[in-house]
Protein backbone atom coordinates (compact mmCIF):
# COMPACT_ATOMS: atom_id res chain seq x y z
CA UNK A 1 0.00 0.00 0.00
CA UNK A 2 2.73 2.46 0.97
CA UNK A 3 4.85 1.56 -2.05
CA UNK A 4 1.82 1.91 -4.31
CA UNK A 5 1.20 5.35 -2.89
CA UNK A 6 4.82 6.39 -3.41
CA UNK A 7 4.83 4.97 -6.94
CA UNK A 8 1.74 6.93 -7.79
CA UNK A 9 3.09 10.24 -6.51
CA UNK A 10 6.73 9.92 -7.54
CA UNK A 11 6.37 8.02 -10.84
CA UNK A 12 9.74 6.38 -10.38
CA UNK A 13 10.38 2.96 -8.88
CA UNK A 14 13.72 3.75 -7.21
CA UNK A 15 12.48 6.98 -5.71
CA UNK A 16 9.29 5.29 -4.58
CA UNK A 17 11.21 2.48 -2.86
CA UNK A 18 13.41 5.02 -1.16
CA UNK A 19 10.47 7.11 -0.01
CA UNK A 20 8.62 4.03 1.23
CA UNK A 21 11.55 3.15 3.46
CA UNK A 22 11.61 6.67 4.82
CA UNK A 23 7.96 6.32 5.80
CA UNK A 24 8.72 3.28 7.92
CA UNK A 25 11.84 4.88 9.34
CA UNK A 26 9.63 7.72 10.57
CA UNK A 27 7.36 5.13 12.16
CA UNK A 28 10.23 3.28 13.81
CA UNK A 29 11.66 6.43 15.28
CA UNK A 30 8.35 7.45 16.76
CA UNK A 31 6.84 4.14 17.75
CA UNK A 32 6.69 5.03 21.42
CA UNK A 33 4.35 7.93 20.68
CA UNK A 34 2.36 6.33 17.93
CA UNK A 35 -1.29 5.88 18.66
CA UNK A 36 -3.30 5.05 15.59
CA UNK A 37 -6.65 3.41 15.23
CA UNK A 38 -6.43 3.76 11.46
CA UNK A 39 -2.91 2.70 10.48
CA UNK A 40 -3.60 2.62 6.74
CA UNK A 41 -4.82 6.19 6.77
CA UNK A 42 -1.83 7.20 8.85
CA UNK A 43 0.62 5.47 6.51
CA UNK A 44 -1.01 6.99 3.44
CA UNK A 45 -0.75 10.45 4.93
CA UNK A 46 2.86 9.88 5.94
CA UNK A 47 3.69 8.59 2.47
CA UNK A 48 2.01 11.61 0.91
CA UNK A 49 4.08 14.00 2.99
CA UNK A 50 7.33 12.15 2.38
CA UNK A 51 6.65 12.14 -1.36
CA UNK A 52 5.77 15.82 -1.37
CA UNK A 53 9.12 16.49 0.26
CA UNK A 54 10.83 14.51 -2.48
CA UNK A 55 8.93 16.26 -5.22
CA UNK A 56 9.75 19.60 -3.68
CA UNK A 57 13.48 18.89 -3.69
CA UNK A 58 13.75 17.71 -7.28
CA UNK A 59 13.34 19.45 -10.59
CA UNK A 60 11.85 16.68 -12.67
CA UNK A 61 9.95 17.79 -15.74
CA UNK A 62 6.28 16.90 -15.28
CA UNK A 63 4.99 14.24 -17.65
CA UNK A 64 1.34 15.18 -17.36
CA UNK A 65 -1.12 17.52 -15.70
CA UNK A 66 -1.29 15.46 -12.50
CA UNK A 67 2.45 15.55 -12.03
CA UNK A 68 2.52 19.27 -12.75
CA UNK A 69 -0.20 19.77 -10.17
CA UNK A 70 1.72 17.74 -7.60
CA UNK A 71 4.81 19.85 -8.19
CA UNK A 72 2.77 22.98 -7.80
CA UNK A 73 1.32 21.75 -4.52
CA UNK A 74 4.68 20.56 -3.23
CA UNK A 75 6.41 23.80 -4.11
CA UNK A 76 3.76 26.23 -2.97
CA UNK A 77 5.50 28.16 -0.22
CA UNK A 78 2.35 30.08 0.52
CA UNK A 79 0.77 26.99 2.01
CA UNK A 80 3.21 26.19 4.76
CA UNK A 81 6.47 27.79 5.66
CA UNK A 82 7.87 25.17 7.98
CA UNK A 83 9.85 22.13 7.01
CA UNK A 84 7.34 19.63 5.69
CA UNK A 85 9.14 16.72 7.26
CA UNK A 86 9.17 18.26 10.71
CA UNK A 87 5.64 19.50 10.47
CA UNK A 88 4.44 16.15 9.16
CA UNK A 89 5.67 14.41 12.26
CA UNK A 90 3.94 16.86 14.52
CA UNK A 91 0.71 16.42 12.60
CA UNK A 92 0.86 12.70 12.38
CA UNK A 93 1.41 12.32 16.07
CA UNK A 94 -1.54 14.45 16.88
CA UNK A 95 -0.09 17.79 17.75
CA UNK A 96 -1.14 19.69 14.68
CA UNK A 97 -3.77 19.44 11.93
CA UNK A 98 -2.88 17.74 8.67
CA UNK A 99 -0.77 19.57 6.15
CA UNK A 100 -2.64 21.70 3.66
CA UNK A 101 -0.44 20.22 0.96
CA UNK A 102 -1.45 16.67 1.84
CA UNK A 103 -5.10 17.68 1.87
CA UNK A 104 -4.64 19.34 -1.50
CA UNK A 105 -3.23 16.11 -2.92
CA UNK A 106 -6.14 14.10 -1.52
CA UNK A 107 -8.67 16.46 -3.04
CA UNK A 108 -7.09 17.60 -6.28
CA UNK A 109 -5.01 14.56 -7.24
CA UNK A 110 -6.73 11.62 -5.58
CA UNK A 111 -10.19 12.91 -6.41
CA UNK A 112 -11.51 12.73 -2.87
CA UNK A 113 -14.44 14.94 -2.01
CA UNK A 114 -14.06 17.63 0.61
CA UNK A 115 -16.15 15.44 2.91
CA UNK A 116 -13.84 12.49 2.40
CA UNK A 117 -10.77 14.62 3.01
CA UNK A 118 -12.33 16.09 6.12
CA UNK A 119 -13.14 12.63 7.38
CA UNK A 120 -9.56 11.46 6.83
CA UNK A 121 -7.88 14.36 8.56
CA UNK A 122 -10.38 15.02 11.32
CA UNK A 123 -11.34 18.54 10.28
CA UNK A 124 -14.69 20.01 9.38
CA UNK A 125 -15.60 20.29 5.72
CA UNK A 126 -15.60 24.06 6.02
CA UNK A 127 -12.17 23.88 7.63
CA UNK A 128 -10.79 21.86 4.72
CA UNK A 129 -12.50 24.14 2.21
CA UNK A 130 -10.97 27.18 3.86
CA UNK A 131 -7.49 25.64 3.92
CA UNK A 132 -7.70 24.69 0.25
CA UNK A 133 -9.31 27.86 -1.05
CA UNK A 134 -6.09 29.75 -1.62
CA UNK A 135 -4.42 26.86 -3.36
CA UNK A 136 -7.38 26.15 -5.61
CA UNK A 137 -7.40 29.78 -6.67
CA UNK A 138 -3.72 29.58 -7.59
CA UNK A 139 -4.20 26.34 -9.46
CA UNK A 140 -7.12 27.84 -11.37
CA UNK A 141 -5.09 30.94 -12.17
CA UNK A 142 -2.27 28.87 -13.66
CA UNK A 143 -4.52 26.46 -15.54
CA UNK B 1 -12.83 5.80 -15.81
CA UNK B 2 -10.69 8.76 -14.86
CA UNK B 3 -9.34 8.87 -11.33
CA UNK B 4 -11.29 12.02 -10.58
CA UNK B 5 -14.54 10.94 -12.17
CA UNK B 6 -17.30 11.95 -9.76
CA UNK B 7 -18.49 8.96 -7.78
CA UNK B 8 -15.41 6.85 -8.40
CA UNK B 9 -14.06 5.36 -5.19
CA UNK B 10 -10.68 7.03 -4.58
CA UNK B 11 -7.70 4.68 -4.33
CA UNK B 12 -7.16 5.98 -0.82
CA UNK B 13 -10.50 4.66 0.38
CA UNK B 14 -10.07 1.46 -1.60
CA UNK B 15 -6.85 0.74 0.27
CA UNK B 16 -8.58 1.26 3.59
CA UNK B 17 -11.53 -0.84 2.52
CA UNK B 18 -9.23 -3.69 1.48
CA UNK B 19 -7.58 -3.60 4.90
CA UNK B 20 -10.90 -3.60 6.70
CA UNK B 21 -10.11 -0.28 8.28
CA UNK B 22 -13.15 1.76 7.29
CA UNK B 23 -15.94 2.18 9.85
CA UNK B 24 -18.84 -0.17 9.08
CA UNK B 25 -21.17 2.43 7.60
CA UNK B 26 -18.45 3.94 5.43
CA UNK B 27 -17.32 0.48 4.32
CA UNK B 28 -20.87 -0.42 3.26
CA UNK B 29 -21.22 2.82 1.36
CA UNK B 30 -17.83 2.35 -0.32
CA UNK B 31 -18.72 -1.21 -1.39
CA UNK B 32 -22.00 0.04 -2.81
CA UNK B 33 -20.18 2.69 -4.84
CA UNK B 34 -17.63 0.15 -5.97
CA UNK B 35 -20.35 -2.21 -7.19
CA UNK B 36 -21.93 0.61 -9.16
CA UNK B 37 -18.63 1.66 -10.69
CA UNK B 38 -17.66 0.18 -14.09
CA UNK B 39 -14.84 -2.26 -13.37
CA UNK B 40 -15.14 -1.51 -9.70
CA UNK B 41 -15.07 -5.12 -8.58
CA UNK B 42 -11.84 -5.68 -10.49
CA UNK B 43 -10.09 -2.93 -8.58
CA UNK B 44 -10.00 -4.88 -5.32
CA UNK B 45 -8.62 -7.91 -7.16
CA UNK B 46 -6.01 -5.70 -8.82
CA UNK B 47 -5.03 -4.35 -5.42
CA UNK B 48 -4.44 -7.85 -4.07
CA UNK B 49 -2.45 -8.80 -7.17
CA UNK B 50 -0.34 -5.71 -6.64
CA UNK B 51 0.24 -6.75 -3.01
CA UNK B 52 1.52 -10.13 -4.19
CA UNK B 53 3.80 -8.53 -6.76
CA UNK B 54 5.28 -6.14 -4.19
CA UNK B 55 5.85 -8.83 -1.58
CA UNK B 56 7.55 -11.04 -4.15
CA UNK B 57 9.80 -8.27 -5.44
CA UNK B 58 10.63 -6.88 -1.99
CA UNK B 59 10.62 -9.65 0.62
CA UNK B 60 9.49 -8.22 3.96
CA UNK B 61 12.48 -9.71 5.78
CA UNK B 62 14.98 -7.92 3.54
CA UNK B 63 12.96 -4.73 3.50
CA UNK B 64 12.58 -4.70 7.29
CA UNK B 65 16.33 -5.09 7.75
CA UNK B 66 17.02 -2.30 5.31
CA UNK B 67 14.57 0.02 7.04
CA UNK B 68 15.96 -0.81 10.46
CA UNK B 69 19.44 -0.05 9.22
CA UNK B 70 18.31 3.26 7.83
CA UNK B 71 16.59 4.10 11.10
CA UNK B 72 19.89 3.55 12.88
CA UNK B 73 21.78 5.80 10.50
CA UNK B 74 21.61 9.04 12.52
CA UNK B 75 23.13 7.31 15.55
CA UNK B 76 25.84 6.02 13.27
CA UNK B 77 26.42 9.56 12.03
CA UNK B 78 26.77 10.79 15.59
CA UNK B 79 29.41 8.18 16.35
CA UNK B 80 31.44 9.38 13.42
CA UNK B 81 30.98 13.05 14.11
CA UNK B 82 31.72 13.05 17.79
CA UNK B 83 34.35 10.37 17.64
CA UNK B 84 36.55 12.52 15.47
CA UNK B 85 39.62 11.86 17.58
CA UNK B 86 39.45 8.19 16.75
CA UNK B 87 39.28 7.42 13.07
CA UNK B 88 37.51 4.13 13.58
CA UNK B 89 36.52 2.18 10.52
CA UNK B 90 32.92 2.68 9.57
CA UNK B 91 32.16 -0.98 9.93
CA UNK B 92 33.32 -0.95 13.53
CA UNK B 93 31.22 2.11 14.27
CA UNK B 94 28.18 0.42 12.86
CA UNK B 95 28.83 -2.62 14.98
CA UNK B 96 29.17 -0.55 18.14
CA UNK B 97 25.97 1.30 17.43
CA UNK B 98 24.08 -1.84 16.57
CA UNK B 99 25.10 -3.39 19.86
CA UNK B 100 24.45 -0.40 22.07
CA UNK B 101 21.38 1.11 20.50
CA UNK B 102 18.88 -1.20 22.13
CA UNK B 103 18.19 -3.02 18.90
CA UNK B 104 19.23 -6.66 18.66
CA UNK B 105 21.98 -7.33 16.13
CA UNK B 106 20.52 -8.61 12.91
CA UNK B 107 21.49 -11.85 11.26
CA UNK B 108 23.69 -11.91 8.14
CA UNK B 109 20.61 -12.44 6.02
CA UNK B 110 18.88 -9.47 7.55
CA UNK B 111 21.81 -7.15 6.90
CA UNK B 112 21.28 -7.43 3.15
CA UNK B 113 21.20 -3.81 2.05
CA UNK B 114 19.07 -2.09 -0.48
CA UNK B 115 21.13 -0.96 -3.40
CA UNK B 116 22.86 2.34 -2.58
CA UNK B 117 21.67 2.50 1.00
CA UNK B 118 24.69 4.51 2.07
CA UNK B 119 25.87 7.57 0.16
CA UNK B 120 29.26 7.12 -1.44
CA UNK B 121 31.72 8.63 -3.85
CA UNK B 122 33.04 6.87 -6.91
CA UNK B 123 36.31 8.00 -8.43
CA UNK B 124 37.42 7.35 -11.99
CA UNK B 125 40.75 8.16 -13.60
CA UNK B 126 41.22 8.76 -17.26
CA UNK B 127 43.60 6.17 -18.61
CA UNK B 128 44.25 6.57 -22.30
CA UNK B 129 40.90 6.46 -24.00
CA UNK B 130 39.29 4.61 -21.10
CA UNK B 131 38.50 5.25 -17.47
CA UNK B 132 39.51 3.11 -14.53
CA UNK B 133 37.76 3.07 -11.17
CA UNK B 134 40.00 3.94 -8.24
CA UNK B 135 39.63 2.24 -4.89
CA UNK B 136 39.95 4.15 -1.65
CA UNK B 137 43.70 4.49 -0.99
CA UNK B 138 44.72 4.08 -4.62
CA UNK B 139 47.80 5.92 -5.81
CA UNK B 140 47.73 8.83 -8.22
CA UNK B 141 50.06 11.39 -9.67
CA UNK B 142 50.01 15.11 -10.34
CA UNK B 143 48.07 15.87 -13.54
CA UNK B 144 46.02 12.68 -13.37
CA UNK B 145 42.56 13.48 -14.63
CA UNK B 146 39.88 12.34 -12.20
CA UNK B 147 36.14 12.19 -12.60
CA UNK B 148 33.97 12.07 -9.50
CA UNK B 149 30.54 10.56 -9.18
CA UNK B 150 28.27 10.27 -6.19
CA UNK B 151 25.54 7.89 -5.15
CA UNK B 152 23.08 9.80 -3.00
CA UNK B 153 21.34 6.72 -1.58
CA UNK B 154 18.30 8.78 -0.81
CA UNK B 155 20.07 11.70 0.84
CA UNK B 156 18.62 14.76 -0.76
CA UNK B 157 21.28 17.40 -0.22
CA UNK B 158 25.01 17.29 -0.46
CA UNK B 159 28.33 19.08 -0.67
CA UNK B 160 31.38 17.56 -2.30
CA UNK B 161 34.75 19.00 -1.44
CA UNK B 162 38.36 17.93 -1.57
CA UNK B 163 41.25 18.37 0.81
CA UNK B 164 44.88 17.94 -0.14
CA UNK B 165 48.20 17.45 1.55
CA UNK B 166 49.11 21.05 0.84
CA UNK B 167 46.34 22.24 3.17
CA UNK B 168 43.89 23.34 0.48
CA UNK B 169 40.13 22.79 0.65
CA UNK B 170 38.27 22.95 -2.67
CA UNK B 171 34.55 22.80 -3.23
CA UNK B 172 33.24 20.79 -6.15
CA UNK B 173 29.51 20.67 -5.54
CA UNK B 174 27.65 22.94 -5.57
CA UNK B 175 29.83 25.12 -7.76
CA UNK B 176 28.31 28.28 -6.28
CA UNK B 177 25.81 29.39 -3.71
CA UNK B 178 25.66 28.97 0.03
CA UNK B 179 23.27 26.01 0.32
CA UNK B 180 24.05 22.36 -0.34
CA UNK B 181 23.14 21.03 -3.77
CA UNK B 182 19.96 19.03 -4.33
CA UNK B 183 21.37 15.60 -5.12
CA UNK B 184 20.24 13.49 -8.01
CA UNK B 185 18.73 10.36 -6.48
CA UNK B 186 19.04 8.26 -9.60
CA UNK B 187 22.03 5.93 -9.23
CA UNK B 188 25.59 7.22 -9.73
CA UNK B 189 25.73 10.85 -10.85
CA UNK B 190 28.83 12.24 -12.48
CA UNK B 191 29.95 15.74 -11.58
CA UNK B 192 29.86 17.99 -14.63
CA UNK B 193 33.63 18.52 -14.76
CA UNK B 194 36.71 16.34 -14.41
CA UNK B 195 39.39 17.32 -11.92
CA UNK B 196 43.12 17.46 -12.63
CA UNK B 197 45.31 16.67 -9.68
CA UNK B 198 47.92 19.30 -8.90
CA UNK B 199 51.31 18.70 -7.32
CA UNK B 200 50.18 19.00 -3.70
CA UNK B 201 52.00 16.33 -1.70
CA UNK B 202 50.69 13.34 0.20
CA UNK B 203 47.05 12.84 -0.61
CA UNK B 204 43.88 14.13 -2.17
CA UNK B 205 40.76 13.33 -0.21
CA UNK B 206 37.28 13.78 -1.63
CA UNK B 207 34.42 14.12 0.84
CA UNK B 208 30.69 13.92 0.30
CA UNK B 209 28.71 15.55 3.11
CA UNK B 210 25.03 14.79 2.82
CA UNK B 211 21.75 15.21 4.62
CA UNK B 212 18.04 14.79 4.18
CA UNK B 213 17.59 18.52 4.71
CA UNK B 214 19.25 21.58 3.16
CA UNK B 215 22.34 22.81 4.99
CA UNK B 216 24.95 25.50 4.59
CA UNK B 217 27.92 24.70 2.37
CA UNK B 218 30.07 26.54 4.86
CA UNK B 219 29.33 23.93 7.53
CA UNK B 220 31.12 21.32 5.44
CA UNK B 221 33.91 23.63 4.29
CA UNK B 222 34.64 24.84 7.82
CA UNK B 223 34.82 21.28 9.10
CA UNK B 224 37.25 20.42 6.32
CA UNK B 225 39.40 23.46 6.97
CA UNK B 226 39.54 22.51 10.65
CA UNK B 227 41.26 19.20 9.92
CA UNK B 228 43.08 19.74 6.62
CA UNK B 229 46.36 20.63 8.32
CA UNK B 230 46.14 17.80 10.83
CA UNK B 231 48.72 15.01 10.38
CA UNK B 232 45.85 12.54 9.94
CA UNK B 233 43.82 14.76 7.61
CA UNK B 234 43.64 12.04 4.97
CA UNK B 235 41.46 9.89 7.20
CA UNK B 236 40.22 11.97 10.11
CA UNK B 237 36.42 12.29 10.09
CA UNK B 238 35.14 15.84 9.83
CA UNK B 239 33.48 17.17 12.97
CA UNK B 240 30.18 18.02 11.33
CA UNK B 241 27.02 19.40 12.87
CA UNK B 242 24.55 16.72 13.89
CA UNK B 243 22.40 15.51 11.05
CA UNK B 244 25.12 15.64 8.43
CA UNK B 245 26.64 12.43 7.14
CA UNK B 246 30.04 12.05 5.50
CA UNK B 247 31.84 9.65 3.28
CA UNK B 248 35.31 10.00 1.77
CA UNK B 249 37.59 8.50 -0.80
CA UNK B 250 41.33 9.15 -0.70
CA UNK B 251 44.05 8.86 -3.30
CA UNK B 252 47.67 8.74 -2.20
CA UNK B 253 49.98 10.92 -4.19
CA UNK B 254 53.17 9.45 -5.62
CA UNK B 255 55.76 11.21 -7.72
Amino acid sequence: MVLRRCRKLLRDEDRALDAMQDVFVLLLRNDARLVADAPASLLLRMATNVCLNRIRSTSRKPEDADEALLQQIAGDDGLESRSLARAALARIFGREPESTRAMAVMHLVDGMTLEEVANEVGLSVSGVRKRLRTLKERVAAEA
Amino acid sequence: MDERTPGRVPDWLLERLALGELPAAQADETRRRLDAEPGGADRLAALRASDREILAAHPPRVMAASIRERALAPRRRRVLAWGAAVAAPVAAAILVVANTGGTPPVSPVETTRMKGLEPRLVLHRKAGGDAETLDDGATARAHDLLQLAYVAAGRRYGVILSMDGGGAVTRHLPVGGSVAAALDLQGATLLPHAYELDDAPGFERFVLVSSDAPFEVEAALAAARAVVSHPEAATLPLALPEGLQQTSIVVRKVR
